[in-house]
């Protein structure tokens, strides 16, 4: 609480972009010639000081990311900043696009500079048409300016920076998979080793990071890191954004200091509370993968730790609210219509089993499951993955297995009722209807 | 470099650095089961059934991607990573058809190994199967059913790396993932036949041999490709003493794991045309049936009445002993010139030598040149194995010279310019040896029997 935001500062109201005059008077791409007047190892170092983690759901220390690349192999290296924002319950990224994207451009150049690439990457998710006329419009600006290209700051170093837009997958969102993307190809996630450090873009070693990751890396260099871990804690450094949508009265994004900021103050101060006067349900706090908390279990800081010790993700601080009205079976049916669509379908547990789980959960919600299919579809669950399992390449099966058995764990009651009331509510409100044709929604 | 030592299963192992722990594994004499992962393709590590528990890692790895460091221990039947490959069976099986019964994979597929080494009983999958296409024609070759289909990549892999024709890439997402022929057209390598023996599932069938047999009831005999020098190793499926398909063997120095699909068809020249099944003599001008003995005297006669102005040609697509014989003869006659005739075949930089001969390199060590020589001045000439029918002068000498001796298996235009022919056999039908274009010298075997009183050369 009472924190001046950093990222967001000086950003004007949503619909508006700041230009390259505004960013400049507001102290834009000082962290830039700061970072340009260092060595590139030192201001590697200068970000692993300051603590930063990945801010696109993952939370591996940036620095320590960034000092994978190896020296002296003779190949160019890369830099690819994940805007694909593919996660549900997340749009905290385009804030940063739309309305202050010369500081995501910015933190591609310091980062480029840290890591010793000359060429960056701003993958950008399709869907994101404004993020991507704002971040390409101030492109045009830098480049016009000399902050990006041939000659950076007149400096006599090269880097360009370009927008590649993505075609609507969300596993394009998965680092590797949008490698795959970026080089054409179809967008599969890639087997580890090698790690994208060492071989990514067109084998050569390349650096993955969100688009909030890299904003605090100009903000590190800029203010420096003392400065920077004045918000958050030792566990989560710096500010985070955060997106609050669902059952709240006012829907949005707030920059927050984690370790002050509480996931039930996130709701009730800053999204104006639990829409009209019901109570909280539940919350999913890092975006639709992690594991859903009861309203009993929200009162923990906004930082990874708490938050995992409470039995869940901060992930891409995506926070789902859902208010006492909600049957959790048909908040699970459209996240696993989700994943099994969204699945690329390369390894065997989630092509077969996001399929599977959504036919399961479908069933009980269309009232046609047993009391033995809540428990199949937890069994099911786990044989698909689950954290620690390693039964994929990425994440994506984990991602549909963490809701659906954190779902089944805290609200079995909704699962058990469907089961017995012939049906979730919304599916016998839409059956009397007469609209119940199926399970789209 | 110094080798690795790591413990599988309790036992310690040395492999060579840069091992995968797959690769450690079957070096022991052991295997993981595996999918996507091929010895001869690129790690794709998506079929997920190769996982193995590491001691100090979390999670099960996929054994096909996880290099070998020193003093890691391995466990590939720890409860942990059966329960981890039972649950990835699981999976594979239940959009899977029950289709076994009228799989041409049946007995030779790596899902019905599995599933009989670690798979369940039954299925907890009660939903409609998601239903994909069936009996897809990717060529004239090759035929796709993608409900079968695992999606493993292999057969993508081997056009892509392998044969280098980028033709196949998967289409669509997730379980309605499909492999499908790039632009819409057909599969053109001369080498996509190698995606049917690559495909673990009866996913690509070859379209010749769909429907024709059980693979249970083959008799499966190895030995050598007859279409070209490379002496590709080959296994020999036969039943009713037809031969009903040609497939690679391993052998890391000849062919790997591959085959050119023209050298998959050379068996169909042994039913095609008229096989010869009896010694003929000329008789008054036609050519009439008759004993070995009586031929062999024939013969005998025939080619001691030529002697020096004797002129052999041997075929070099005969083994080293019935060569070996066959000079032997001449030697013995004194016949004053011998070759065999050339022939050609494709040519590129994968297998296919270009050289239509399988026994050339042996025919020339036994002094047995390349090239018919000249028929001019000579009495007589004992054809062993070659006709000249694609010569229309040498075919016409042969009508001017006092005795033509045949030894072949087929009725040809030289054949019946010929005062005595003796039936023989094709390379399925004789054991014998190839030397192959690097001069390896590799054993033929007899999987059918020849027609009728048709013998071996060199009998």
């Amino acid at each position: 609480m009472g924190l001046s935001p950093r990222l967001l500062a000086h950003a004007p109201p949503i619909g508006g972009r700041q230009t390259l005059d505004e960013y400049l008077s507001h102290g834009g791409y000082e962290g830039l010639k700061k970072a340009l007047s260092m060595k590139p190892d030192d201001v590697t170092q200068m970000v692993l000081e300051a603590g930063v983690r990945g801010r696109g759901g993952a939370g591996f220390p940036a620095g320590r990311k960034w000092s994978f690349v190896p020296k002296n192999t003779g190949k160019p290296v890369y830099l690819a900043c994940n805007a694909d924002e593919s996660e549900p319950g997340c749009f905290k990224d385009r804030q940063i696009m739309e309305r202050v994207p010369h500081l995501l451009i910015e933190g591609c150049l310091v980062a480029c500079h840290a890591i010793g690439a000359e060429t960056a990457y701003i993958y950008i998710r399709g869907e994101y048409p404004q993020a991507i006329a704002a971040v390409e419009a101030a492109l045009d600006e830098a480049r016009a300016k000399g902050h990006v290209g041939a000659n950076v700051l007149g400096r006599g170093g090269r880097c360009d920076v370009w927008v590649h837009q993505g075609a609507g997958a969300y596993v394009c969102g998965e680092e590797t998979g949008l490698l795959s993307s970026i080089e054409g190809g179809r967008g599969y996630p890639r087997i580890k080793p090698p790690f994208p450090a060492v071989e990514g873009l067109w084998g050569c070693p390349t650096i993955i990071n969100n688009v909030e990751t890299l904003a605090n890396a100009a903000v590190i260099v800029r203010d420096g890191v003392e400065a920077f871990r004045s918000a958050g804690d030792d566990d989560t450094t710096g500010t985070r954004l955060v997106g609050i949508s669902g059952h709240v009265e006012k829907p949005g994004d707030v920059e927050i200091d984690p370790a002050t900021t509480t996931i039930r103050e996130l709701i009730e101060v800053h999204a104006g509370g639990v829409w009209k006067g019901r109570e909280l349900k539940a919350v999913i706090p890092g975006g639709s993968s992690v594991p859903v908390m009861p309203a009993a279990a929200i009162d923990v800081p906004f930082t990874y730790g708490a938050v995992q010790a409470a039995g869940s993700l901060a992930g891409a601080a995506g926070v789902i609210v859902l208010d006492e009205t909600t049957c959790m079976v048909d908040a699970l049916v459209n996240l696993m219509q989700f994943y099994h669509h969204e699945s690329c379908g390369q390894c065997t547990p989630c092509r077969e089993g996001t399929g599977w789980l959504e036919k399961l959960v479908t069933r009980i919600w269309r009232g046609e499951g047993t009391l033995r299919d809540i428990d199949l579809l937890d069994s099911v669950a786990d044989t698909v993955g689950g954290a620690q399992q390693g039964k994929t390449i990425c994440f994506l099966a984990d991602s549909a297995v963490m809701p659906t058995k954190s779902f089944l764990k805290h609200f079995r009651e909704d699962f058990v009722k469907a089961v017995e009331e012939g049906g979730s509510p919304v599916f016998r409100a839409r059956r009397k209807r007469g609209a119940a044709a199926g399970a789209g929604a | 470099m110094s080798m690795v030592k790591l413990t599988i299963d309790g036992c310690e192992v040395e492999v060579q650095p840069g091992s995968t722990v797959i690769q450690a594994v079957r070096a022991m004499g052991a295997d993981v089961p595996h999918y996507c992962w091929h010895p001869g393709l690129s790690v794709s590590g998506n079929c997920r059934i190769c996982l193995v528990e590491v001691e100090g890692m979390p999670t099960v790895q996929i054994s096909c991607n996880l290099g070998v460091r020193d003093g890691m221990v391995v466990h590939t039947q720890s409860a942990k990573a059966r329960a981890a490959r039972k649950d990835v069976m699981e999976l594979l099986l239940i959009n899977h058809p029950l289709d076994c019964p009228i799989c041409d994979q049946a007995g030779e597929c790596k899902l019905q190994e599995y599933s009989f080494e670690f798979g369940s009983d039954g299925s907890r999958f009660a939903f409609p199967k998601v239903h994909k296409q069936k009996h897809v024609r990717f060529s004239e070759k090759v035929t796709f059913d993608a409900e079968r289909c695992i999606l493993c990549t292999r057969c993508v892999r081997f056009l892509d790396e392998v044969a280098g024709a980028d033709e196949l890439d998967i289409v669509n997402r997730g379980d309605r993932n499909e492999i499908a022929v790039a632009r819409g057209g057909e599969l053109e390598s001369p080498y996509q036949m190698n995606v049917i023996d690559v495909c673990p599932v009866g996913a690509l069938t070859s379209t010749d041999f769909r429907f024709k047999s059980r693979v249970w009831f083959l008799k499966q005999t190895r030995s050598v490709c007859p279409g070209c020098s490379r002496g590709c190793n080959v296994t020999v499926g036969a039943r009713w003493n037809r031969l009903l398909r040609l497939v690679p063997a391993e052998n890391a120095a000849v062919n790997r794991w591959w085959m050119c699909d023209d050298g998959r068809f050379t068996y169909k020249a042994v039913a095609a045309g008229e096989r010869l099944g009896a010694p003929l003599v000329r008789r008054g001008g036609a050519l009439e049936e008759t004993t070995w003995d009586e031929a062999l005297a024939a013969a005998v006669d025939g080619l001691r009445k030529c002697g020096v102005d004797l002129v052999g040609v041997i075929s070099a697509r005969l083994t080293n002993e019935e060569i070996h014989l066959a000079a032997s003869v001449l030697d013995e006659v004194g016949a004053r010139a011998r070759g065999h005739v050339s022939r050609t075949c494709a040519q590129d930089d994968l297998l296919r030598t270009g050289d239509g001969n399988p026994n050339a390199a042996g025919a020339a060590l036994m002094g047995v040149p390349a090239g018919v020589p000249s028929l001019d001045g000579a009495k007589g000439a004992f054809l062993c194995g070659d006709d000249l029918d694609g010569d229309a002068a040498a075919l016409a000498a042969l009508d001017g010279l006092e005795f033509v001796l045949y030894a072949g298996t087929h009725e040809t235009a030289t054949m019946r310019r010929a005062h005595v022919v003796l039936p023989g056999v094709t390379s399925f039908e004789k054991d014998g040896s190839f030397t192959n274009v690097d001069g390896r010298v590799q054993r033929v075997q007899s999987v059918v029997a020849a027609p009728g009183d048709a013998l071996p050369d060199w009998k």
